[in-house]
Parts: structure tokens; sequence; C-alpha cells
């Protein structure tokens, strides 16, 4: 390294993208190392990634206990990417390897040497930098693309510790088993309000479209009638059969009107369904043309006949069954003919009084998913904010440890109430009620390094926190 | 972080004093892995050490500068 001067020195520095602080005596060795390190890194023909690469790869290596240190500035520098990386040197313990000798003896000839480490650190790179991409995972990835930005400003020399910022990354594991449960019971819901909802259209649909084309109806009632009173041959009686039928499809026809102007808002102000025989009789006369013979005929025919007619014949006595036409008393439509409004509002009548109980259980499930989520969202705040209290007591009752070691304090414990007192603000005690007790049982049955004794502080007993733990080797976080 | 033996070796240098140090840390512009390198040629320190020193002259910068 021929520039010894210090204004040399500092303009090599200040090339290479770095701006040092003054060079004097007790600095300048530093300062010459760092300039071999920002050499080292941009002669391989800058390869940023192959220098990233090298940096990550050995960071697991070099960097046993080395960069956890760091933790704690991740913390308040984490929006900072410049807070990341480059902050441990090749040249801690643990590593041993031959970068350790190249910073040794960077001091002479660092500009010769470089070039060789650089390329031992490339090998390196190829072969550790591909595990440390694979154990990294996505998070470390995600943390090293930001790198780039970093090498440009400062070309730190410094290694990533990968482990350190895995660690300190925030856990987003949500809760598997009660987002599980969660999961699958809005599933079910949805999956019956749809079924809950097919269902009532079907019912909708059939109700409309009307009945009579699901059951069997007698066909041939529209034949052309004959005059064949008289004769009794075979072509007779089929033509008597044939007028029988028409009589009765006037007949059917007449009754289902009725007993649909009934259902739907009754505009003759019938009193039932059921119309009498001798109203029904006078009808069917006049629209057919026929004689009493005939409808007599026609009814003895239903009475015969074990088929489904769609007319039902009622005697005086509305529960017993007829057996002859003479019993008759009035005649009913088992299809009544309803308008296309009226059968849709009784659709949705009959669907809704149908589904009603379904409807309902349905909604009070759904009600009790939204209330249990609620709920599951809210234990899991207080437990965050149970740990995040147990956490700041920890550092409390350490640093009080700390402290008394340093004869700063008179006893080595610290009371409970002090710790709360000084953690929670007066107005938020009774708020964080609660969370307190829930930290002060987990300290109480979790924490080893805490001890809750009854002691006399400042004349008065009360319940203390004692740190068991003897110093360096106290941090949890190592 | 520093302890007896390094605080003695530190005072033969000139830096008697932790105000004396913090100087150092500043002139350094507060560059912590520099920091290290030179508290490790200085006065031997290890890694351990010298991250809690640097460590703590950093958070006392940033508390009260």
């Amino acid at each position: 390294m021929a520039d010894l001067t210090d204004a040399e020195l500092r303009k090599e520095l200040l090339a290479l993208g770095y701006r040092p602080g003054p060079i004097t005596a007790t600095t300048r060795k530093v300062y010459v190392k760092k300039l071999g390190c920002l050499r080292a890194e941009w002669s391989p023909s800058a390869e940023r990634d192959g220098g990233l690469g090298s940096r990550a790869g050995s960071g697991p290596l070099l960097d046993g206990v080395g960069g956890l240190s760091s933790t704690p500035y991740w913390g308040s520098s984490a929006g900072r990417s410049a807070g990341l990386g480059s902050k441990a040197l090749p040249s801690e313990e643990g590593g041993g390897l031959k970068s350790r000798n190249h910073w040794g003896s960077s001091g002479g000839a660092a500009g010769g040497l470089s070039p060789r480490a650089s390329r031992g650190k490339e090998d390196l790179a190829s072969s550790v930098g591909k595990e440390a991409e694979r154990d990294g995972g996505s998070r470390a990835g995600g943390l090293i693309r930001r790198f780039p930005w970093r090498a440009a400003s400062d070309g730190g020399c410094g290694v990533t510790p990968r482990s350190a910022l895995l660690r300190s990354a925030p856990r987003q594991q949500p809760e598997g088993k009660g987002k599980g449960l969660e999961y699958c019971l809005s599933q079910f819901l949805c999956l019956a309000s749809v079924v809950l909802l097919l269902i009532f259209v079907s019912i909708l649909a059939v109700k409309m479209v009307g009945s009579g084309w699901l059951d069997r109806r007698e066909d041939g009632f529209n034949l052309l009638p004959v005059d064949c009173d008289q004769s009794s041959d075979d072509f007779c009686q089929a033509k008597q059969k044939d007028m029988t039928m028409n009589v009765l499809h006037e007949l059917y026809n007449y009754l289902s009107v009725q007993a649909g102007n009934f259902e739907c808002g009754n505009p003759e102000n019938l009193k039932s369904k059921c119309i009498w025989v001798s109203e029904a009789q006078d009808h069917v006369m006049n629209v057919t043309g026929s004689s009493p013979q005939k409808f007599e005929a026609a009814l003895h025919w239903i009475l015969n006949s074990n088929k489904d007619l769609g007319i039902w014949l009622k005697g005086r006595d509305l529960s017993q069954s007829v057996s002859s036409v003479k019993d008759v008393f009035c005649l009913e439509s088992a299809h009544p003919q309803m308008g296309l409004g009226c059968r849709f509002r009784r659709a949705m009548v009959t669907a809704i009084t149908n589904l009603f109980l379904f409807f309902w259980s349905l909604i009070t499930l759904w009600g009790i998913l939204i209330f249990l989520r609620y709920r599951w969202r809210k234990m899991e705040e207080e437990e965050q904010a149970m740990y995040e209290m147990v956490k700041k007591i920890i550092a409390v009752v350490q640093d009080h440890y700390r402290e008394w070691e340093r004869n700063l304090e008179r006893y080595p414990y610290v009371g409970i109430f002090h710790v709360r007192d000084s953690l929670i603000p007066p107005q938020s005690r009774k708020r964080m009620k609660r969370v307190w007790e829930r930290a002060v049982d987990f300290l109480a049955s979790n924490e080893s390094r805490i001890q809750t004794e009854s002691h006399r502080v400042a004349g008065e007993d009360m319940l203390v926190w004692r740190w068991t733990q003897p110093s360096y080797l106290s941090d949890s976080e190592h | 972080g520093t302890g007896d033996v390094l605080g003695r070796k530190l005072e033969e240098k000139g830096f008697d004093k932790a105000y004396v140090v913090l100087g150092q840390f500043l002139v350094l512009r507060k560059d912590e892995e520099l920091f290290r390198e030179w508290l490790k040629e200085t006065c031997g320190a290890n890694a351990k050490q010298s991250r809690d020193c640097s460590g703590c002259l950093r958070e006392w910068c940033d508390a009260f500068l």
C-alpha cells in the first residue's frame, strides 16, 4: 500500500464510497485495514451477489457468538436496512479461517493479499452460499435482497449474521388450532347457506309450476261427444264412456277453478272448497248440455274408479267416505287452479315455513361464529400484551440486579409493586390489572431466573423478585 | 464490559477515562465495526467484550447525542 499519507488514505476511502472520520494517530491503523477490505471487495469486478454470497455464506461459519449482539439493534432499526448486515467483523472469534490471516497481514501488503483472499472467499461463497440460502428461507432471502443497497453505500466488509436475523424476525405464525377450527366452521356455514338457498328455490319452483304434472291424471278427457243414449253396443259404450269423461273433465275444471278462487282471496265468498252437488250439477249441465243421468253416471264412475281423478266426493259427514251416489253431498277438487301471483305467494309462504327452523338455526350458528372469532382475537391480543409485560419485567429485574452488583442499589431484589408502578403509568393501572396479574403468574411458574420471595423492604414486608443468575450468562437472547 | 485487565491496558495507551474512549468512538464516526477493530488492536479485547463496549457506547450516543 503506497498511500501512506493521511490525505491520500482519506481520498482512497472516499473514492471507494466510504466516509472516514479524522485520520489520527489512533485511527490510522483501522482505516488502513478498512481500505484493504474495501479494495478486496471491489476488486473482483464488483460482483455484488458473489460478495454477498460470500458474506452471507461465511456468516454462519465465522459468526458464532458475534453477530448476535446486533439483535438489540434490529428492534430499533428494523426499518433501516442500514442497520442490517455488515455489523460483525470477520476478525471475530469462532472463525479461524484464512480470512483471519488475511486481516492479520493486511496491515502491510493488503493489496497483494486481497485478491488471493477474495478468491478464497469466492470459493467459500459458491459452496456455502447455497447452503446459506437454503437455510435462510424466505425471510432471510428477502432481507439479503436489500443488501446490494447497503453494499454500495458503505462497502461493508462485515458478514450477515443470518441466525440473528432469523431469530429477530417477527414470528407471524398464526395459532394453528384455533384458525383451523374457525376456517372449517365458516366453510361449513357457507355450504349450509348455499344448500338452504337451493332448497328454497326448488320448493318455490315446484309450488309454482303446480303439482299437476307430478301426479298421473286421467287422459282423454277431451273427446267429441256423440249422441248415443239408446244403444248399447261396443261403439256406443265407448262413446258413452267418452261423454262421461267429458262431463268429468268439465266437472274437474269447474271444481278446480272454484277451489282456486277460494284459496286465492275468495272473490265469490265461497264458504269452503267443497261445492254442493246441485251447484256442480247445474254448472256442468249448462256447459256440456248433458242430462242429469250423465252426471250421475259420471259420479258413479268416479266412485267405482280407483285411480286418482283429482275430485273428492264428500258426504254429509265429512270424515266418512261415501259409498253410493246418493250419499254425495259436495264435491271438492284436489288440484285447485290458481293464478301465477297467487301461486307464487303461496309457494313463498310454504317454503319459508318449512325452512323456518333451519333458517333460524343457521342464523344462530353464524352469530356464534362471529362471536367466537371476536373472542379468539381478543384472547390473542391479551396473550401478546402479557408477553410484552413479562419481557419488560425481566429487563427491569435484571437491570436492578446489575445495578446492585455495581453497588448502586441496596438490595438484590425489587418489590413487585415497585416494578408494576414503574412500568405502568397510574392512569393505566386499572386497565392493565389483568395483564399484570397474568404476567406475575407466568413469571412465578415459568421463569427460572427470577425468584418470588417475601422480604422486608424499607421496613415493610412485601413480595419481591430476585434475579438468581450470575452475570455473563444472563441474556436470554444469546 | 471491559473489566480490570483491559482497562489497565487502555490506561497505558492514554485512554484513562471513559469519555476518552467515547471520544475515540466518536472520532471513528460511531462506526461500531471500526471501533471494535480498534479496541481489539489497542487492548486485545475479545469479541464479547468489544461488542459490549461498542454496544454500550452506541446506546449512550443514541440516548444523549
